[in-house]
């Protein structure tokens, strides 16, 4: 049986948008005041364990040991995990099995992220997180993604976008009372969301948490070691992860069931069987407002589609039935990606304790849940912590204290020493495969292959070799019409380095007929954006036979079927794929 | 009394200079379908939990886990990768089964290097931005100083490390894995370390299925003591002349294995360059083990090297030797290669 598990201290740097502070100073300052919140130095430490989330933000390979000594890893056991922006929660996760496993006693944990170092745009670094075979070419962002799985959101449960944007405006407000926040706003309203500038169809600027540097710090121990250093242990109940399939195209974007997943593993350690009365507070995971909503589905703590209808009622405000993101969340402390998911550990910490001063929830609560989100909207990591109940001890104090992390501007950060300037030039030939090499060979001759799985009876694209629901080899090929329906659909007004685009853009997630479910990205042509509609018929264009190169790209862009919706060519399939920075 | 974790099954794919019209997802799955076949184990119900070891840059791909699940029978399952080298997985598998959380777990390395055109500058970056970087030199470069700064403390001889890159390679003529059996070059590649003492990168892919001892097979090799442990990343503030990371994972790794030096039959450790072996077995105490009992595979001097992989193609080799009856106590070790400092070591058992 394994030992219990308490997080006994927590320490945070304030969150900006572009920090003087290195990543490792920033882990060392986020270090230091989580040991000193619980009068711990590094020679009571056993081990740490360290997050951050991809490499090609900071342009330095092996992140992980870079940072170890900032975060007091010399001499010690030291490890990094990460699932994308699911990482600052799993970080817990990695504490909690380090200790509980009895390799050691006392942990620190660290999640640093310094997204300001890459340039022109933090957005640069997301580039390599899609397809490199049939995703890359089409020059996608992180924005398009969200936007298509926040219009599949809101289409599926006919929402409205005030729906969604009364969480951004909770979130900036219940942010106005925590001192680490970069964008804190007492006064914010859901019409100041809705006016703010469209990205991508049907995100705007305000839906959006900031790109942020900042780094948290916990520290975990054993229960005889916390029983020693403190009489106000919050307990790790329950912890859970999931991950989905990579072939995001290919499930419905409504519900995150692997959340689901994660919450449900969770939950059974923790003995919760009804989370909406046994969960006292949350911190879901809401880098963007819609995911809030969608992630207390998933959560439990809401039925399908009803999350909205609470949060309009009142039920996750600060002082409501279930205060949500009592913190401030990303959206409105900032999301410096790990750190910030590990910011939602330590709020739960402070909140269980009584310590989170202005953001404080009413009542005694004695049990909360985090989760964090990432990859290809594809990871869910869920912590449960709790107090050993009774009244909460009035805090003297309101962590977290020692504020430091200089914020600089765009014109400090040039004119500074120091500005080191590198391009991350690395460069990859990837064998596309068995499976993608076919496929790759069917476009050049105009055709769309599949593979397909006699045993769940799936078709597959794109296709692959295996089948992994079923774990065993793909049977064979089949070519499948080159129509299609429109899942969902996303407008884009932004470059990936947010400058305006002339024409927006109209990637789609595209199902094809004589496919099992889902379908694969790509964009659409030939039609005006306010004429497309969630499950409009679509059909491949192709380029000219001289012009296929065995690429995504020779399928030009989809356009409706319907020649009374066609009109002059207003959206190229191929964004000019300005890659500026290979992972 | 903690869970003893053992070894139900290995797999693995590739181990060749190239593996062309092969992604990496088709290496992964071959490797891991052979795993789960040798434990005899279901993934979609009878694995609970999957690490898999890799980094962004290396990859091409930033966010890696993202394209780890399907391939491993991990789709909507934990999954979670540690950026790092694989026997980091693999004492992460033992933790997760240790701490309760799960009873099976797959752990997972590999390398699809010829991917990548540009390896030194991979490995360039992963050099310090501002002090080391726009010095301009190739990241083995450490290695040769490394190695320099090592044979003058310690009074070895550098046909000691000609000797073991002979050794190993010669050891690598009986493992059908091995690709760099018949290297022989001693030009220089930066001084004083020598063409033939680096090893060669290649494509594969190892996963091994670990269990709580209840589960194991009838004659298993157990996991019995893991330990891993940094040094300064910073080159201006490092150790040059011993391997201390290693050595204090040694320490660890032995001590929950309630084992000493002198109890193991067989060693597989890291041997990026033929010096770093001799450093490292002095760091695991084993500078009197029969050289025949070390790197017997040919090591990665002899195999090639699997990049993140390497830690867990060392492991897969020791239980192989194990298994096949060829001792009791076994240890695998890893380094992460230049410039790295952190190490892992793991003891096993059958």
């Amino acid at each position: 049986m394994s030992q219990r598990v308490a997080v006994v201290g927590a320490g945070m740097t304030k969150f900006v948008r572009r920090a003087q502070e290195t990543g490792k100073e920033l882990s060392a300052i986020a270090a230091r005041e989580a040991l000193a919140s619980c009068e711990l130095t590094l020679d009571d430490v056993d081990a740490v364990c360290l997050t951050s989330a991809p490499d090609a933000f900071d342009g330095v390979h092996r992140k992980g040991d870079y940072l170890s000594d900032g975060a007091g890893a010399w001499g010690k056991p030291y490890m990094r995990t990460y699932v994308g922006g699911g990482s600052g929660v799993f970080t817990a996760i990695q504490g909690w099995y380090t200790v509980a496993s009895g390799l050691a006693d006392v942990v620190l944990c660290v999640a640093e992220e310094k997204m300001s170092s890459c340039q022109p745009h933090p957005q640069a670094a997301f580039i390599t997180i899609f397809d490199n075979i049939i995703e890359r070419p089409l020059g996608p962002n992180l924005l398009w993604i969200f936007a298509l799985e926040m219009q599949r959101y809101m289409q599926a449960y006919g929402l409205e976008k005030r729906d969604i944007a009364q969480v951004a405006v909770k979130n900036k407000q219940n942010a106005a009372g925590h001192p680490a926040a970069l964008l804190g706003q007492a006064d914010i309203t859901v019409e100041d969301v809705l006016a703010s500038e469209t990205l991508a169809w049907p995100v705007q600027r305000l839906d959006v948490s900031p790109i942020s540097d900042g780094a948290v710090a916990i520290v975990m121990a054993s229960e005889e070691a916390a029983r020693r250093m403190t009489d106000r242990p919050v307990w790790m109940q329950g912890v859970g992860w999931n991950l989905d399939t990579t072939y995001w195209t290919n499930r419905d974007l409504v519900y995150p069931e692997y959340v689901e997943n994660a919450a449900r593993m969770a939950y059974a350690m923790a003995g919760v069987d009804e989370p909406r009365k046994q969960i006292h507070v949350a911190e879901p995971y809401d880098p963007f407002d819609y995911k809030e909503l969608h992630h207390l589905e998933g959560l439990l703590l809401f039925d399908r589609g009803k999350a909205p209808e609470a949060a309009a009622d009142g039920v996750t405000a600060r002082d409501g039935d279930l205060p949500c993101c009592p913190s401030g969340g990303l959206l409105g402390v900032g999301n410096p990606i790990a750190a910030a998911g590990l910011m939602k550990i330590a709020e739960l910490f402070w909140q269980l304790r009584g310590e989170a001063g202005a953001r404080q929830v009413p009542g005694t609560p004695e049990r909360g849940v985090a989760q964090a989100w990432g990859d290809l909207m594809q990871v869910g990591t869920v912590v449960v912590m709790g107090n050993d109940g009774g009244p909460l001890t009035t805090a003297t104090a309101s962590p977290p204290s020692e504020l430091r992390a200089t914020a600089l501007s765009e014109s400090e950060f040039r004119s500074a020493t120091g500005a080191v300037e590198q391009r991350l030039d690395t460069l990859y030939d990837w064998d596309a495969g068995e499976a993608m090499g076919a496929f790759l060979d069917g476009l050049r001759e105009e055709r769309i292959l599949a593979t397909t799985c006699v045993s769940c009876g799936r078709t597959l694209v794109p296709p692959r070799k295996f089948c992994e629901r079923c774990f065993r080899p793909t049977d064979g090929w089949t070519e499948v019409p080159q129509t299609g329906t429109v899942e969902t659909f996303s407008i884009v007004h932004v470059t990936w380095d947010m400058r305006p685009l002339d024409q927006p853009q109209i990637p789609a997630v595209i199902r094809l007929d004589g496919t099992s479910e889902g379908g694969f990205l790509h964009m659409l042509g030939e039609v005006a954006p306010d004429d497309v509609q969630a499950g409009m018929q679509v059909e491949a264009v192709w380029k000219p036979l001289g012009e296929r190169a065995g690429s995504i790209l020779d399928i030009r862009h989809f356009r409706p079927v319907d020649p009374e919706l066609r009109r002059e060519l207003v959206a190229v399939a191929a964004a000019e794929v300005a890659e500026p920075s290979k992972a | 009394m903690a869970v003893r974790v053992g070894v139900a099954g290995v797999g693995w794919s590739g181990f060749a200079p190239t593996t062309p019209g092969v992604s990496y997802k088709e290496l992964m799955f071959e490797a891991a379908r052979a795993a789960y076949a040798d434990a005899g184990v279901d993934p979609r119900t009878e694995v609970d939990s999957f690490v898999c070891c890799s980094e962004d840059i290396e990859e091409g791909t930033s966010i890696m886990d993202e394209y780890v699940p399907d391939q491993l029978g991990a789709v909507q399952r934990p999954v979670h990768t540690v950026a790092s080298d694989g026997l980091f997985g693999l004492a992460t598998g033992v933790m997760l089964i240790r701490s309760g959380v799960a009873s099976t777990v797959a752990a997972e390395a590999h390398s699809k290097a010829s991917d990548t055109v540009s390896t030194g500058r991979v490995d360039r970056f992963a050099m310090d931005p501002v002090l080391n970087r726009p010095l301009g030199l190739n990241a083995t470069t450490l290695a040769g100083l490394e190695m320099r700064r090592w044979l003058h403390v310690t009074g070895r001889d550098e046909s000691e490390c000609a000797d073991v890159a002979a050794r190993n390679r010669e050891h690598a003529r009986s493992n059908r894995r091995a690709s760099y059996a018949d290297i022989r070059d001693p030009s220089p590649l930066f001084d004083p370390l020598t063409r033939e003492q680096a090893a060669e990168p290649v494509d594969g892919c190892v996963v091994l299925v670990l269990t709580e001892e209840s589960k194991a097979p009838a004659g298993a090799v157990f996991v019995d003591g893991v330990g891993w442990s940094q040094d300064a990343p910073s080159v201006e503030s490092r150790e040059w002349d011993r391997a201390a990371a290693a050595q204090r994972a040694a320490a660890a790794a032995y001590r929950s294995a309630g084992v000493e030096p002198g109890d193991v039959d067989l060693a597989e450790v890291d041997d990026t360059y033929a010096y770093k072996q001799l450093q490292h077995l002095d760091s695991l105490g084993l500078n009197d083990l029969d050289p025949d009992r070390v790197n017997r595979s040919g090591g990665a001097l002899g195999e090639g090297h699997l990049r993140e992989g390497n830690g867990l193609a060392r492991a897969l080799a020791c239980i192989e030797r194990l298994r096949a009856g060829e001792g009791r106590v076994g240890v695998a070790q890893s380094w992460r290669g230049v410039p790295s400092t952190s190490a892992a070591v793991a003891v096993f058992r059958r």
